[in-house]
């Protein structure tokens, strides 16, 4: 009887009770329907299907449809567009039916004006993949995908044109990426990273194939404002015929493992300091092997078939050690100035000046071999 | 009395000890010289003459300058170019009247070699450290057809260490060799090539043979620079039935990278690059090809040989900007696994049944992953 018998207060804590089960259905049934959505795959190009795929035909309306954090996938094919990414994501290429290559390039309708300017050197570009102004903060992610510049040829005095640019204030990682063929007039960029804010930001470029270049662009730059707000990581790129500059980098960070063969050089410009150039393979380059304005650190690297191996800009106090030079016709250069920090553990073999442009003592500690002039005062490096 | 006579007669052997070690070590341990550059040593006019000369073991330093001359070395020494008043560069270059056949390679090829290592008595080590061995402007006496040049040439039954040399415009149409090496029938040699820059030659940058089988002839090509140009359709190294390694080489331009004909050859480490219309690497039996990297070649892998199992492995590599990457030439019982491969025209060509690519490496851009079947 006492048990059928409900109390004033007990009735209250049941009707109290009912409620928050009621709340508590209504959030399970909330979280149920939204659940698919939280879980759903988003994928472009119509190679994938289901129920656990939302598809788009454009990557620009994926980019703006699906929710921050979300990877979208890319079926092989062609895209003719011009993509902006404006939150954090991952744009991912995928595999179907024997093909593997998903190539976003010029929309031969489109618009060809410039869509950003940028804030390192002010100049107009088209960027045919452009991360800006992302919203919420957080890293935007390409990986597998070509983008490939044929058909823009407005030429240098409308604008620069850059495969992928991520603008200031922007970081993620670049990686397995072919950029290819921005050449533009020869005003042409593969891949292009800046910050010219205060806040700093990380990007990484790594894996990547870039090449056939703008004469008067290059294959990867990193820009940022001085001292450094961008810290870049540049490691495992592939680039070849990429234009003037293999990577021209004024930003902190690492310039890692990358393989550059026939640019016009120089392959790697260290811009800033401090900067590490480390066990990069350079090769068949009419100009500069390396060169590096600032004190920078320049190890373990492998050139070879290169005019100038190695160049410093006047009184620096840049670390150069155990690189190998192979048939040069300058070892290193140090451009009629001095250098205060450490060139020792290299090896010269096969080039007609060693150390030249160099007004300092004998320069002991590398071997040599195959060296017609050791050190030259004159101005005979190219 | 006992005591002191026993002090006096180990003394007495202590010298005559002195004495037989003064005796011995300056044809043991000393260096010779060609040139003038360093005062103190013996001087010998011409190259040639100093491997002539010296005693087996020594060490023949030559100053900078040019040495118009062949040479043959049939003794085990060491030459090594030497740095002198802000120059480091001692040349051999061919003699104004030209270049002679002098060696018969185990091919049947005559070959004019600029340096040669040959019938090396007592058996010994040759080894060369720091010499351009140039090849300009080279003309071979009663050259034929099957007239060949190299710069550096050692020929079946030596051993040594090719370090740091120079090998360059080796340039007879169609058969300039930088650097020759081969072992026949007897015993097994060893010869290491290292850290050698070669370039500018019309036929093959490195070459290394051995006839037999098994193998007589290990060896170990690390560490090279070699560039060839694609209108000479250089093959930058080739090995053909040697055992041995082909590792860190950087090997750009050319018509073919490097190629191992069959032999047990690891190719591992190396840089290939630029080889607008040839093969990177091409892979005969018994190869093992790991952590390669290549780029901006035609087709990145050719495979070759007899299929017989076990196969060659390619795993672990890098390709990047390919119009091919794996041509399987239909030949079974290769393995492809591991592998990364970005930005190419086509993947995995003439795939032989039951043996394909897909799935077991990591591949991105490229346009048609896998083309023509094999019957």
């Amino acid at each position: 009887m006492r048990a059928l018998t409900l109390t004033l207060g007990q009735k209250l804590e049941e009707r109290y009770m009912s409620r928050h089960l009621a709340w508590f259905f209504l959030a399970v049934v909330m979280l149920a329907v939204s659940a698919p959505l939280q879980a759903l795959n988003y994928e472009v190009g119509g190679c994938k299907t289901g129920s656990s795929y939302v598809s788009f035909t454009t990557i620009s309306a994926a980019v703006v449809g699906v929710p921050a954090g979300a990877t979208i996938q890319i079926c092989p094919g062609v895209y003719p567009e011009q993509v902006t990414i404006t939150q954090p994501l991952t744009l991912k290429g995928i595999g179907f039916n024997n093909a593997n290559r998903a190539v976003i390039t010029i929309n031969p309708n489109g618009s060809l004006a410039p869509n950003v300017t940028s804030s390192i050197n002010f100049v107009a570009f088209y960027a045919q993949v452009l991360v800006q102004n992302v919203n919420p903060a957080g890293p935007v992610n390409i990986i597998g995908i070509t983008v490939d510049g044929s058909g823009d040829n407005a030429g240098c005095s409308a604008e620069m044109l850059a495969g992928i640019f991520y603008a200031s204030s922007t970081s993620g990682t670049v990686n397995e990426v072919t950029a290819r063929n921005q050449v533009n007039g020869g005003c042409g960029w593969g891949i292009w990273v800046e910050n010219g804010a205060a806040s700093s930001q990380t990007i990484t470029i790594e894996n990547s194939s870039v090449h056939n270049g703008g004469f008067d662009g290059g294959g990867i730059a990193a820009s940022s404002v001085s001292p450094p707000t961008l810290s870049s990581t540049i490691s495992g790129n592939f680039l070849s015929n990429a234009g003037l500059f293999g990577i021209d980098d004024s930003s902190s960070g690492v310039i890692a493992g990358n393989v550059l063969t026939s640019v016009a050089g120089p392959g790697i410009f260290a811009e800033v300091d401090p900067l590490t150039v480390s066990a990069n393979t350079v090769a068949d380059i009419l100009g500069i092997g390396i060169e590096t304005k600032g004190a920078n650190t320049v190890v373990a690297n492998k050139l070879s078939n290169v005019g100038d191996s190695i160049a410093l800009f006047p009184d620096v106090a840049a670390t150069i050690k155990s690189n190998t030079i192979k048939n040069t016709f300058c070892g290193i250069d140090f451009s009629g100035g001095s250098n205060s920090g450490t060139i020792s553990g290299n090896t010269l073999n096969d080039s007609p000046y060693g150390f030249g442009n160099w007004f300092g003592p004998t320069i002991g500690g590398n071997s040599l071999y195959n060296v017609d002039n050791l050190q030259s005062t004159s101005g005979s490096c190219p | 009395m006992q005591r002191t006579r026993l002090i006096s007669k180990h003394w007495m052997l202590f010298l005559l000890a002195v004495a037989l070690i003064a005796a011995a070590s300056p044809a043991q341990a000393a260096n010779y010289e060609v040139g003038t550059c360093i005062p103190s040593l013996p001087k010998f006019g011409s190259i040639q003459l100093a491997v002539n000369s010296v005693p087996p073991g020594s060490t023949i330093v030559v100053c900078p300058a040019t040495y118009f001359e062949q040479v043959t070395i049939s003794r085990p020494l060491t030459l090594r170019g030497l740095s002198s008043n802000n120059q480091d560069r001692p040349v051999i270059a061919a003699p104004p009247n030209g270049l002679i056949i002098n060696v018969t390679s185990i091919t049947g090829a005559n070959v004019a070699a600029q340096v040669l290592v040959q019938n090396v008595a007592p058996p010994g080590n040759v080894n060369l450290t720091g010499i351009t061995v140039d090849g300009s402007s080279a003309e071979v006496q009663g050259c034929s057809v099957s007239a060949e040049l190299a710069g550096i040439f050692y020929a079946s039954g030596t051993s040594g260490t090719i370090n740091e040399m120079t090998a360059r415009n080796q340039q007879l149409p169609s058969c300039g060799y930088g650097i020759w090496i081969e072992n026949g029938a007897g015993p097994n040699q060893s010869i290491t090539v290292e850290n050698n820059s070669v370039h500018d030659v019309t036929w093959e940058g490195i070459f290394a043979i051995s006839n037999q089988t098994p193998s007589t002839l290990a060896a170990t090509i690390k560490g090279n620079f070699v560039n060839g140009k694609v209108y000479n359709q250089t093959k930058d190294i080739e090995v053909n039935g040697v055992s041995g390694a082909l590792t860190g080489n950087v090997v750009t331009g050319g018509f073919q990278g490097i190629i191992n004909d069959g032999g047990p050859v690891t190719i591992s480490g190396n840089a290939v690059a630029d080889i607008s219309i040839g093969v990177g690497i091409a892979i005969g039996d018994s190869s093992t090809v790991t952590s390669n990297k290549i780029s901006n070649v035609y087709t990145a892998f050719l495979f070759g040989g007899s299929g017989l199992s076990p196969g060659p492995t390619v795993t672990g590599n890098t390709t990047k900007n390919t119009t091919y990457v794996v041509m399987y030439n239909c030949v079974p019982n290769v393995t492809v696994k591991s592998n990364t491969f970005n930005d190419s025209e086509f993947g995995f060509d003439h795939v032989p049944t039951a043996n394909s690519g897909l799935g077991v490496n990591a591949i991105y851009n490229i346009d048609t992953v896998q083309t023509s079947t094999c019957p």
